[in-house]
C-alpha cells in the first residue's frame, strides 16, 4: 500500500465501513442467504448486490463504487469449478486480479477483494464480511474527496442507467437514434 | 470560444465525414441544431475528434472546439469499455496524490502515459502495451539520453475530449505541480494522444516531443517495407508527419504509403475510448483494407489507441477476414530490429 491512501485517512469516531458486495446469483447470494436464516451474526456493513455470475462485475463497476466514495468492494461468485456458467468465475478472477493492479497505484488493492462462497456456505460468509469489515476498519476511511454535487449533476447521475442501456443496444448493433 | 458562427453551411465537413460514411452524423447539422436552435444533438457524441473536417472548411470553422464546448458538463452516449478508464482518471483525480521521489535528476523527463491499464484492462487483445515504453527507454538510451521516469497521473487526454473538463483540471494542477518539482526542461512521451495535451491544453512553458521525432538519428539498417498510420493527434491536430516518416526512412526502411495518407488519412474510429461500436469498427475495416492493399507486411502507428483497436480487429476471434501483417508501434518495431542487430 502507498503511502497515499494513509496519509489522507480522516479519522472519526464510531465510523462504520461501507462495503458493497456483489454477489453471483447462484452461490455467494444463496450463501447470503443462507447466512440469515441460519442467523449467522455479521457486521451490518454491506450492500449486497446481486448479480447472475462474479465475471458480469465489470472493472468499471469497482472503480465507480471506489469513486463514489465505497470503504471496499467485494466481489464473491461459485468456487472454481461450480460455475453455473461453467468457467465465468475463471474469467472474473483474471479481471479481478487485473482490477487489483492497477488499483495498488493508488493505494486501493486491499479495498478490492474477491472470495469463493457457495451456496452451502452461510457460516463462511459471516466470516469473509466480519473479516473483510476489520480489514477496512484498519485502512480507515476511503480518502477520495467528495465533488461538490450541484442540482445538474444529480439530474445526470440518475440518467446514467438509461445511458447504460443505451450503449449495451449499440453494441447489439442496433442503431441508436 | 469557437468560431463556429462564421459557418454559412455549405457542408463540405458533413461530405468528408468518416463518421458520414457509415451513419447519420452530419458535423454540418450538429453546428446549426448547436447554434439556431440550441438543440443538443446525438451529433456532437457521435463525432471522433479525427480533424479531417476543418482542414477542408472553407470558413476555417474550428469544429474541434465547437465539439468540446458542447460535451463539456453533458453526459456522454456511450464511453467505450464501461467508462473504465475514465473511472480511473476520475478515481485518480479525486485522490491527493503523493509526489513521488525523483527518480534522477535528468533533465529528460519521460511520460510512458497509460499503457498499464491499457495492458491490464485490454488484456484480451494480444498486445503487449508495456513494450512501448520498454522500448522508447532502450532507445534513448541508445541516442544517450538517460531520462527520469515521470510517475504522474493520467495526462486527463480522455476526460477533456469526453466532457469532463473538472476532473481534468484536477489532473493537470497534479501534473504540472509533478513537473515543475521534478526540475525537467524537456519532456519526452510515447504517446501521441499525451503529445497532444501536453503541448496544447497544458501550459507548461517546457519543450514537449513524441519520441518519433528523435528516433532519426538512430542510423539502424532495416531492410523492411512498411506501411505508416498517422494517429490523429500527432497528424491533424499536431501537423507533425514528417517526423515519423523521416524516422523509418533515415534506418533504411521502405515506406510504402496507403491511398489516404498525411493530412487524408482514414481514422481507426476510436480517438478517446468512446464510440467503439459496429459503425466506427467499419472504418477500422476500411483502413486495415488500405493497409493491406500496400503488401507491406508491418503496419507501423505512434498511438497507444490505433494500436489497441487495430489489434484488437486483427485478432478478432470470428473474424470474417484475415489480416496477415503485424500491427506494430514505430518505437517497439524499432527496438526489436536493434534487438535483432540491424
Amino acid at each position: 500500500m502507498s503511502t497515499e491512501a494513509a496519509a489522507g485517512t480522516p479519522k472519526s469516531e464510531g465510523w462504520e465501513p461501507n462495503i458493497l458486495a456483489f454477489c453471483c446469483n447462484w452461490c455467494s447470494y444463496a450463501g447470503a442467504d443462507l447466512a440469515g436464516v441460519s442467523r449467522f451474526q455479521y457486521p451490518p456493513t454491506v450492500k449486497v448486490l446481486r448479480v447472475m455470475c462474479s465475471s458480469r462485475v465489470e472493472p468499471a463497476f469497482i472503480l465507480k463504487a471506489l469513486k463514489d466514495g465505497a470503504d471496499g468492494v467485494l466481489v464473491a461468485g461459485c468456487h472454481i469449478g461450480d460455475c453455473h456458467y461453467i468457467d465465468g468465475n475463471k474469467n472474473a478472477e483474471v479481471r479481478i486480479n487485473n482490477t487489483k493492479k492497477a488499483l495498488e497505484k493508488l493505494g486501493f488493492d486491499k479495498r478490492l477483494r474477491l472470495e469463493w462462497i457457495s451456496a452451502s456456505e452461510g457460516l463462511r460468509f459471516s466470516e469473509v464480511i466480519r473479516n473483510f469489515t476489520e480489514e477496512i476498519k484498519k485502512l480507515g476511511q476511503n480518502p477520495v474527496k467528495k465533488p461538490q454535487i450541484n442540482a445538474d449533476e444529480r439530474r445526470l447521475d440518475t440518467s446514467d442507467i438509461s445511458v447504460n442501456m443505451r450503449s449495451i443496444a449499440n453494441v447489439q448493433g442496433s442503431e441508436v437514434k | 470560444m469557437s468560431n463556429v458562427q462564421s459557418c454559412y453551411q455549405c457542408g463540405k465537413c458533413t461530405s468528408i465525414c468518416p463518421m458520414r460514411r457509415v451513419s447519420k452524423t452530419s458535423p454540418r447539422s450538429s453546428i446549426y441544431n448547436a447554434n439556431i436552435y440550441g438543440f443538443e444533438t446525438q451529433d456532437i457524441w457521435t463525432c471522433l475528434t479525427c480533424g479531417l473536417c476543418p482542414q477542408e472548411c472553407p470558413q476555417q470553422v474550428d469544429f474541434l472546439s465547437f465539439i468540446r464546448e458542447e460535451r463539456q458538463g453533458k453526459q456522454p452516449l456511450a464511453i467505450a469499455h464501461l467508462g473504465v478508464f475514465t473511472e480511473l482518471a476520475e478515481l485518480s483525480s479525486r485522490l491527493n496524490g503523493n509526489i513521488a521521489e525523483k527518480s534522477g535528476d535528468s533533465k529528460i523527463g519521460f511520460f510512458p502515459g497509460c499503457v498499464d491499464s491499457l495492458d491490464l484492462f485490454l488484456h484480451d487483445v494480444k498486445t503487449n502495451f508495456g513494450e512501448i515504453t520498454t522500448s522508447s527507454v532502450r532507445l534513448l538510451d541508445k541516442l544517450g539520453m538517460k531520462p527520469q521516469v515521470l510517475n504522474m497521473k493520467c495526462c486527463g487526454h480522455d476526460v477533456l475530449w469526453q466532457g469532463k473538463k473538472d476532473v481534468f483540471n484536477g489532473l493537470k494542477e497534479y501534473n504540472k505541480k509533478y513537473i515543475q518539482e521534478s526540475g525537467i526542461d524537456t519532456l519526452v512521451t510515447s504517446c501521441a494522444e499525451c503529445y497532444r495535451t501536453f503541448s496544447k491544453d497544458y501550459d507548461l512553458g517546457i519543450k514537449v516531443i513524441h519520441t518519433s521525432q528523435l528516433w532519426d538519428k538512430l542510423g539502424l539498417k532495416i531492410n523492411q517495407d512498411v506501411t505508416y498510420h498517422d494517429p490523429c493527434r500527432l497528424g491533424r491536430h499536431m501537423g507533425e508527419y514528417d517526423a515519423p516518416r523521416k524516422a523509418l526512412t533515415a534506418n533504411g526502411v521502405t515506406l510504402k504509403e496507403m491511398e489516404h495518407s498525411k493530412e487524408k488519412a482514414l481514422c481507426c474510429g476510436v480517438s478517446n475510448f468512446m464510440n467503439c461500436n459496429e459503425q466506427t469498427k467499419a472504418l477500422r475495416i476500411a483502413r486495415m483494407n488500405e493497409a493491406e492493399a500496400t503488401g507491406a507486411k508491418t503496419l507501423i502507428t505512434t498511438c497507444s489507441k490505433c494500436l489497441a483497436h487495430f489489434n484488437c480487429l486483427k485478432n478478432e476471434k470470428d473474424a470474417v477476414k484475415k489480416y496477415d501483417f503485424d500491427v506494430v508501434d514505430l518505437s517497439v518495431f524499432l527496438a526489436r530490429q536493434l534487438e535483432a542487430g540491424k
